[in-house]
């Protein structure tokens, strides 16, 4: 029986090199490489387009192409005769390729270099079978343990009934965020994931993330940089299987090119974005409510092949239903604030005055203001709002010797200059919070009830401003 | 025309591809098994299983014009060798450990990049056909800009996870 184009999408992953056959005008045939081949509709399909080579001149000159392509999951090798149609410079199928290929190289410190110049669409005019690559799941007959691993479906039903449960359990963002990121692992196997959420400052910032040996809260990203920058900035859902072929690819291309040293040109950054050594395969899903961007969802594979074609609906339900959840905690968390004078009286201790001699730490921390930046004992700590945040109630501390605080007095408090609207303080706090009990577990925000908390300090501290 | 420094690049277990074309110039192609460079490089012996070599002789015995690729996984260092066809035959029992061993290799190198066994174990090796090719041409396929241009021989594979 022939199959049809749809049910071949699997194969269109890039995890096994697909091969392309071409032949010059003058009878001299060519075998190529080609790293990505595309689902267009049922009866096309697109070639990505980024050197001029020669099976590219044999198009222009003889448009019957053939391409061979194994299904990543059956080992099941396919021909599909082809005739080429048109070439796109811009629309949708052009976007969605060069997103692609953007991903992969921003993942490589590449990106701008390594770019897509058309996209090729080729009608299908034929698909057979190849004899030699045969599938390794048996059509009927005996389960094959093996095989069936292979074919492991992840979004059932269930499994996001178990997810939602654990979610639902949820009581403050910190504890949602968590629950989301647990539940992805304990339900749907997503061993390594990340939270990130946009900031005033046009970046996004790492807020939660597992299955990492760094916790990288407080990581940042720009928009467009990165799986999680590129769907900030697409607003889509990106999925990248055979990351590793695409990036060994881009690395023979870059060695071929003979750019100096990519690495040396990512910005450096306070904190590290974590993330696997070698990912096989990423998802990157925007959580938006109705048009506004919450957050991006991250999640990353050392399977190849782990989110497949058929997961992309699930997915981006899953990523509505996660941004209206984070929403909601966050307009909940701000309805629910205590008001800005309802902390617990100053203890005695009159503004400054000079604490007893206890032989606690004494802790030296500095704040940047070209840079708004937070240096602790020397060592970076955070930088931008929560870094102010963190300042304001350090200094307000040692002044008057207040311990406890509200969202309310932040969010009135000028000198923080939040937006008046959608401020994000929550995951501004919880980023704080996390940050703190990573490198400072002697300085603690504890939460007291809805919209308050405490500055808890087990050390003493020196405060300096520098310019 | 094929140096031993390349020889042994095309020999030491990489995915091998081989195109034809019929006589209206429509290309068709399959997967090859292994490749022996003889006669101080000037012929190839491409190892295509039975099955897929079926479609491909037509073309070979009708116009003679092939094209060979080579792909390392592991980097996708490649290369294509032009071929003009001499002659096929069985292949030998007597050969058929060589070609085994170059198909372990590439399966090994498949392995690498995380491609199970699994996957591939029921693609089909033997019985194959030697497919002999008078070599004419090689070019540089490695991905990038100078792809297509004269191969210069084979360098080191790099280690798994060497992007920076």
């Amino acid at each position: 029986m022939t199959p049809t184009l749809e049910s071949l999408a699997t194969c269109f992953q890039g995890i096994l090199p697909a091969q392309f056959f071409t032949c010059s005008r003058d009878g001299i045939p060519n075998a190529a490489y080609v790293s990505h081949v595309e689902y267009v509709d049922p009866s096309h399909v697109a070639l990505s387009f980024q050197f001029f080579n020669k099976s590219r001149r044999n198009i222009a000159e003889n448009p019957n192409a053939l391409v061979m392509v194994p299904d990543p999951d059956t080992g099941q090798g396919w021909l599909l005769r082809l005739q080429f149609v048109r070439s796109e410079t811009e629309g949708p199928l052009f976007d969605r390729m060069a997103l692609r290929i953007e991903a992969i190289a921003s993942y490589c410190g590449l990106k701008g270099i390594f770019k897509l110049r058309a996209s090729d669409v080729y009608e299908v005019v034929s698909i057979d079978a190849a004899p030699e690559e045969v599938s390794a799941v048996p059509v009927r007959g005996g389960v094959d343990q093996d095989a069936a691993a292979l074919l492991g479906a992840v979004f059932t039903t269930k499994a996001l009934q178990d997810l939602a449960r654990q979610i639902n359990t949820a009581d403050t963002l910190e504890t949602l965020v968590d629950a989301i990121l647990r539940g992805l692992d304990e339900s749907l196997g997503f061993r390594h994931s990340a939270i990130l959420v946009p900031s005033e400052e046009g970046v996004l910032v790492t807020i939660a993330t597992r299955g990492y040996a760094e916790s990288g809260t407080g990581a940042e990203v720009r928009f467009g940089e990165g799986i999680g920058g590129l769907v900030a900035e697409a607003r889509k859902p990106i999925r990248i299987s055979g990351l590793m072929r695409g990036m060994l690819y881009a690395l023979a291309m870059h060695k071929q090119a003979q750019i100096p040293d990519p690495a040396a040109r990512l910005r450096r950054r306070g904190i590290p974005m974590p993330g696997l050594a070698n990912p096989e395969s990423q998802l990157g899903v925007p959580l938006l409510v109705r048009g506004e961007l919450v957050g991006v969802l991250c999640l990353e594979s050392e399977v190849p092949y782990r989110f497949h074609e058929e997961d992309k609906a699930s997915i981006e339900l899953l990523g509505s239903y996660l941004a209206i959840a984070v929403q909601n905690m966050q307009l909940q968390e701000r309805s629910g604030e205590a008001p800005a004078d309802a902390v617990t009286p100053a203890p005695t201790r009159r503004p400054g005055q000079s604490p007893p001699p206890n032989g606690r730490p004494r802790r030296d921390v500095v704040y940047y203001a070209a840079d708004e930046c937070i240096l602790l004992d020397g060592e970076y700590l955070i930088r931008s709002l929560p870094a102010k945040i963190l300042w304001r109630l350090l200094n307000t501390r040692e002044s008057t010797g207040r311990q406890e605080f509200t969202n309310r007095e932040l969010r009135l408090d000028k000198s923080l200059n939040l937006p008046e609207w959608k401020d994000n303080l929550e995951s501004r706090l919880l980023l704080l919070r996390r940050r703190l009990e990573e490198k400072v577990p002697d300085i603690r925000l504890v939460p007291r009830a809805r919209g308050r908390f405490a500055l808890e300090m087990a050390c003493d501290v020196t405060l300096s401003v520098r310019p | 025309m094929i140096d031993a420094q390349l020889a042994a690049f095309l020999q030491e277990g990489v995915g091998i591809h081989i195109g034809t074309r019929d006589e209206a110039r429509r290309p068709n192609g399959a997967r090859a098994i292994a490749v022996q460079v003889l006669d101080g490089g000037a012929h190839l012996v491409v190892y295509v299983s039975a099955v897929a070599a079926a479609r491909l002789m037509a073309d070979l015995e009708s116009n003679g014009q092939a094209a060979v690729s080579f792909g390392r996984p592991t980097d996708d260092r490649a290369c294509q060798v032009k071929g003009i066809f001499v002659d096929a035959r069985p292949a030998a029992e007597g050969e058929r450990s060589l070609v085994a061993a170059q198909w372990d290799g590439f399966l090994g190198r498949l392995e690498q990049i995380g491609i199970p066994r699994v996957a591939t174990r029921a693609w089909v090796t033997w019985p194959a056909v030697a497919i002999r090719l008078r070599a004419t041409a090689v070019f540089n396929q490695t991905p990038g800009p100078d792809a297509g241009a004269p191969f210069t021989g084979a360098g080191p594979e790099p280690g798994r996870g060497a992007p920076a």
